[in-house]
């Protein structure tokens, strides 16, 4: 990571001065500096700690930004002006349960943003309904969210796993062929993407001759690559995540089978690429964002280029597809709250499902109503090994995008596992 | 078929570091009845200085031998300072202090080299495979392979024919006896806890650049070597050597053939060793005979 | 043991009046009361440990196994099977012993340190089955169900609702507490811990004896995760993870093992420690380590023995907490071991 030595306090200081001063941590300190009348908080339930903490880092800038946006033009609810309050949940659900219950009640957040683990974004979407609180998860890609623990409260800017899969098969089959091996991780994450991509097979005629599921833990991936060498197959997909991924690339390249074999994924992180060693930038993954061409940006998207450039200035490395994750969170957050002239979340959630409007990629989006979902596409990017001579940083190729309708289930398909009740 | 060979070869390499861990943490337990909570911190923190020294532009050798003794220093530092006075005590203290100190250290890890794996590779000679007609076999993973069969033939002949391996295994027996002999038992101890860093660190710069290095990668073999230990039985340097392969050897065969036990794998082979022989397979041989 | 005295009386009055005005304090030390509610469910999960650790002489370092069970036992029963609230603490408990008699006959093959090495390793077991059994219980995503309703009344307890009942638990938990380690076979605990061989050539089955406290503290366990289960409405794998029994065996410590409210002491210390470190620190890990080296190394018989050693008149007495050192446990083991 290239700026991982950027810790949470450094990060929360810069927020505090782009911010004007409003205090935006150590609510202990300075809670009381501001009463709930003359702004509106927005509590921040993220993994500060432990192996997510870039990531977190990533949507908590973005998430500045839009703010900082929406209080250069007055605030919201006219001239209301808007803050933000961050705990860190130490990657566990019970502690970011407890924070979350803290962001609310003793902070008196208006809503909640956050998390990257899964794990995490079910435990919140639960607890902030239980306090009719609105809750956006903006990076936990549980298909859970919004599909069978959807909650009327909860919305979900990140893709859904379905719709990775679903993108990076169609692009990925095409691209390649039809005759894949698959490395799964034998937990829930492991499963959701194995059934996703065997759904994908069966619509496109795609045959999967191999599919090894890796246990908990696995830092040892020669058994598998031996087998995939032998099975010669057009696509190998690694579903693995983390440092296994890591792991299982470098050896995959010290196995002889990078260049033999194409290799790609359902997703990949860009900070995760940054830190990559050069034997493992490898392969074609999905991308949920990316701050480089027009098959993402658009051509005259004005909003997306000042949010690259501003970024850039700001945090000195590109957007991420997290920073995208945490900046079309909170903007649409709040103008959700503007548009309601509350913060109560039957109302938020009434303007913000189903409403079209545009942002900072190519094309229209809406979080759709049936479930929460925002229904944006997803692209395929090729990984290259030394980023280009200009920009060390642009390691994507753009390749494909997928739009959303054929990427996500059907309504039809949501409405059988996810009821959501109302207030 | 193809994939057994290659899979058994990889399950003994995968065994003989739990060996190697289960053999630093028991001498560590035996002679003092400290639980090292740490011992995966130390694996760790040898990996990371490993990758620091060799940033810095150190031969990969050197750091090979560098880094362990380091992380011995600050292993020999902390049993000194924080193990030693607990030495009397109920050993539910050490164990404690020990694991505040591995979360101290995790998060340490942490600050300096960031939340995410840092890539450590194997020097350039030790890259690539080796075509063994089957099956095309890494490099490093032979030159791991024969690394730990040194260290553990080193381990033995150490402890069972020199003086002082003599004289470590003697206090196991009887502390006071020893002690009455005429031997600095603290210098004993001390000497002890730094031998288990040691290879504990050895292995810690080998298993970085096979198994990845981050904050937690030393704790994922803790827990395999715990088990080694009450398999291979407590106080046995051949139990512990026979347990870990075992254990390796159970783990890689059952992932390639019923994956879904092979997390169980180890606790089944510990349940039933305990059932059949609660000291171990190998605990009624003496102290490391 | 000797009767606690007048002082100790008033001093559990004034604590109790405190825990009851908790709701109307809580905000005005800038906290959530939820904390409050978490203070008493660690409480409660550590009073499991001290019954084992400072009063029988063995060391639960896994006993977050049983924890875990509690949280997926009321999760699960109200997932499928709609159960009120009482019904799911109930059947949380459960869960616990099932945990504890699985693996209760191979703990007690050792004992000393080994019975802590078996512990941590059996117990993380049911981390990986948890882990696992993605249809059952959700795999690493962990599973949400909601906080049913009281049986009878349909009443749903929130907030205070909820401390209050949680309050009422912690009380009962403390007063059989009280009375199970007043009673002869707390006392025979206490004569294993301090000496086992020597209880059982006396002709006590202390096996037996241990496994039963075994059972009481995976009993407790699994009420203390069932209620923490209800106060999140979420169970996730962690919960059964070592990391949690280290968490929960800290305050043990802290507090003072072997008294009846060091584990209140650890878990007030520890909870709200956590709860204000982690927001103030991006790094708050260290000095969570660090209390744990200065507790083992500045207060070994924790804050409570410490501070109950200074009273006067006390410094003689043999607490059973007050002497966890048997000076010689891998000899222990030996001659405990058939």
């Amino acid at each position: 990571m290239t700026d991982s030595k950027v810790d949470r306090k450094t990060f929360l200081t810069t927020a505090a001065i782009a911010s004007a001063g409003v205090a935006t941590g150590f609510p202990t300190i300075l809670r009381s500096s501001a009463s709930a009348k003359d702004v509106i908080k927005i509590g921040l339930d993220y993994e500060y700690t432990g192996v997510y903490a870039a990531y977190a880092q990533s949507e908590t800038r973005g998430a500045l930004m839009a703010m900082d946006a929406w209080n250069a033009r007055g605030g919201v609810m006219g001239g209301t002006r808007v803050t933000t309050v961050s705990e860190d949940n130490d990657n566990n659900p019970g502690i970011a349960v407890e924070k979350a219950r803290k962001l609310v009640n003793v902070d008196k957040c208006a809503a909640l943003m956050g998390s990257i683990n899964s794990s995490v974004s079910l435990a919140v979407s639960g607890a902030a309904n239980a306090m009719n609180i609105l809750y956006i998860d903006s990076g936990g890609h549980a298909d859970a969210v919004t599909g069978a623990d959807c909650k009327y409260s909860t919305f979900r800017t990140c893709h859904s796993t379905w719709m990775e899969t679903h993108a990076t098969g169609f692009s990925l089959g095409k691209k390649f062929g039809k005759k894949w091996y698959l490395i799964t991780p034998d937990y829930a994450f492991g499963h959701a993407l194995d059934a996703g991509y065997r759904d994908v097979a069966k619509k496109i005629g795609a045959t999967i001759v191999g599919d090894d599921l890796t246990p908990l833990g696995t830092t040892d991936f020669s058994p598998y690559l031996t087998k995939v060498l032998g099975a010669k197959p057009d696509l190998l997909l690694v579903l693995v995540q983390g440092d296994d991924f890591v792991n299982c690339l470098k050896q995959a390249h010290e196995f002889g089978l990078v260049g033999k074999i194409p290799i790609g994924g359902p997703q990949v992180e860009l900070e995760a690429v940054w830190a990559l060693p050069e034997a493992a930038r490898v392969g074609f993954w999905g991308v949920e964002w990316y701050y480089k061409g027009a098959n993402v940006l658009g051509t005259n998207n004005k909003l997306a280029t000042n949010f690259v450039n501003e970024y850039r200035k700001k945090y000195h490395t590109p957007p991420t597809a997290r920073s995208a994750f945490g900046y079309i969170t909170m903007d649409r957050l709040l103008w959700g709250i503007n548009q309601a002239k509350s913060t109560n979340a039957a109302k938020i959630a009434h303007a913000l499902a189903g409403t079209k409007f545009q942002t900072i990629f190519e094309g229209t989006t809406y979080y759709r109503a049936a479930d929460h979902q925002l229904m944006w596409p997803m692209w395929l990017g090729g990984i290259r090994a030394k980023g280009t001579p200009q920009d060390k940083y642009d390691v994507f190729d753009i390749v494909d995008r997928q739009e959303p309708d054929a990427i996500e289930q059907s309504v039809a398909e949501k409405a059988k596992v996810c009821k959501m009740v109302w207030p | 078929m193809a994939h057994i060979a290659p899979e058994i070869f990889n399950g003994l390499i995968l065994g003989a570091f739990y060996a190697v861990v289960a053999i630093g943490l028991s001498l560590i337990m035996n002679l003092t009845g400290t639980i090292n909570m740490a011992h995966g911190s130390f694996m760790t923190l040898a990996g990371y200085l490993a990758f620091a020294l060799v940033g810095a532009g150190t031969n990969y050798w050197y750091a090979l031998a560098i880094a362990p003794l380091m992380a011995v220093a600050v292993g020999i530092l902390m049993e000194r300072t924080m193990i030693r006075p607990l030495y009397r005590r109920d050993p539910v203290y050490s164990l404690l202090l020990t694991f505040g100190i591995s979360l101290i250290a995790e998060e340490a890890f942490r600050l300096i080299w960031g939340p995410n794996g840092v890539p450590f590779s194997p020097p350039k000679g030790l890259g690539g495979g080796i075509s063994l007609g089957f099956t095309v076999f890494p490099v490093y993973r032979l030159f791991i392979a024969g690394a730990l069969v040194v260290i553990i033939l080193a381990l033995v002949i150490f402890l069972q024919h020199t003086r002082y391996g003599l004289r470590l295994r003697a206090a196991v027996q009887d502390r006071e006896m020893i002690s009455a002999l005429g031997t600095n038992t603290q210098l004993l101890y001390m000497v002890n806890f730094g031998l288990g860093i040691l290879i504990a660190g050895i292995a810690g710069v080998l298993a970085a650049g096979m198994l990845g290095l981050n904050p937690q990668s030393g704790n994922s073999l803790l827990m395999p070597a715990f088990v080694t230990v009450i398999v291979g039985g407590m106080g046995s340097l051949f139990g512990a050597i026979v347990g870990g392969l075992l254990i390796g050897l159970a783990i890689s065969l059952t992932t390639l053939y019923i994956p879904a036990a092979s997390e169980i794998a180890m606790y089944v082979i510990m349940a039933v060793v305990l059932l059949v022989r609660p000291r171990g397979l190998f605990g009624e041989e003496g102290i490391f005979g | 043991m000797k009767p606690i005295g007048i002082w100790g009386w008033v001093a559990t009055a004034i604590l109790f009046v405190l825990l009851l005005l908790a709701p109307q304090l809580a905000p005005r030390l800038h906290l959530a009361l939820t904390i409050c509610t978490d203070v008493l469910l660690f409480a409660i999960a550590a009073m499991a440990v001290n019954l084992l650790l400072g009063y029988t002489g063995v060391l639960p370092f896994g006993n977050a196994a049983f924890f875990g069970l509690g949280a997926y036992g009321a999760g699960l029963s109200i997932q499928n099977f709609h159960v009120g609230f009482i019904t799911s603490l109930v059947i949380g408990t459960l869960a616990g012993v099932v945990g504890a008699v699985l693996i209760g006959p191979f703990l007690l093959r050792r004992r000393g340190i080994y019975f802590a090495l078996l512990m941590i390793a059996f117990g993380q077991v049911f981390y990986f089955i948890a882990y696992r059994f993605t249809n059952i219980t959700g795999g690493e995503d962990g599973m949400n169900f909601t906080r049913p309703p009281l049986e009878g009344l349909g009443i749903h307890l929130q907030d205070a609702g909820f401390y209050y009942a949680i309050l009422l638990i912690f009380t009962l938990v403390v007063v059989g507490f009280w009375l199970l380690v007043r009673s002869p076979f707390g006392r025979t605990l206490v004569a294993i811990k301090q000496n086992e061989v020597r209880a059982r050539y006396l002709g006590l089955n202390t096996d037996r004896f241990i496994f039963v406290a075994l059972m009481i503290s995976a009993a407790i366990e699994g009420l203390a995760g069932a209620c923490y289960g209800l106060s999140i409405m979420f169970a996730y794998p962690l919960l059964l993870d070592w990391h949690q029994s280290g968490d929960i065996v800290l305050m043990t410590i802290l507090g003072g093992a072997g008294t009846i409210f060091g584990p209140l002491v650890g878990a007030i210390i520890y909870v709200i420690g956590e709860d204000i470190l982690s927001t103030a620190l991006p790094w708050w890990q260290i000095p969570l380590g660090a209390l744990f080296v200065a507790c083992v190394l500045g207060f070994p018989k924790g804050l409570l023995g410490t501070a109950l050693d200074l009273l006067p008149g006390r410094k003689n007495r043999i607490e059973p907490g007050h002497d966890l050192d048997f000076a010689a446990p891998i000899i222990a083991d030996r001659e405990t071991t058939r």
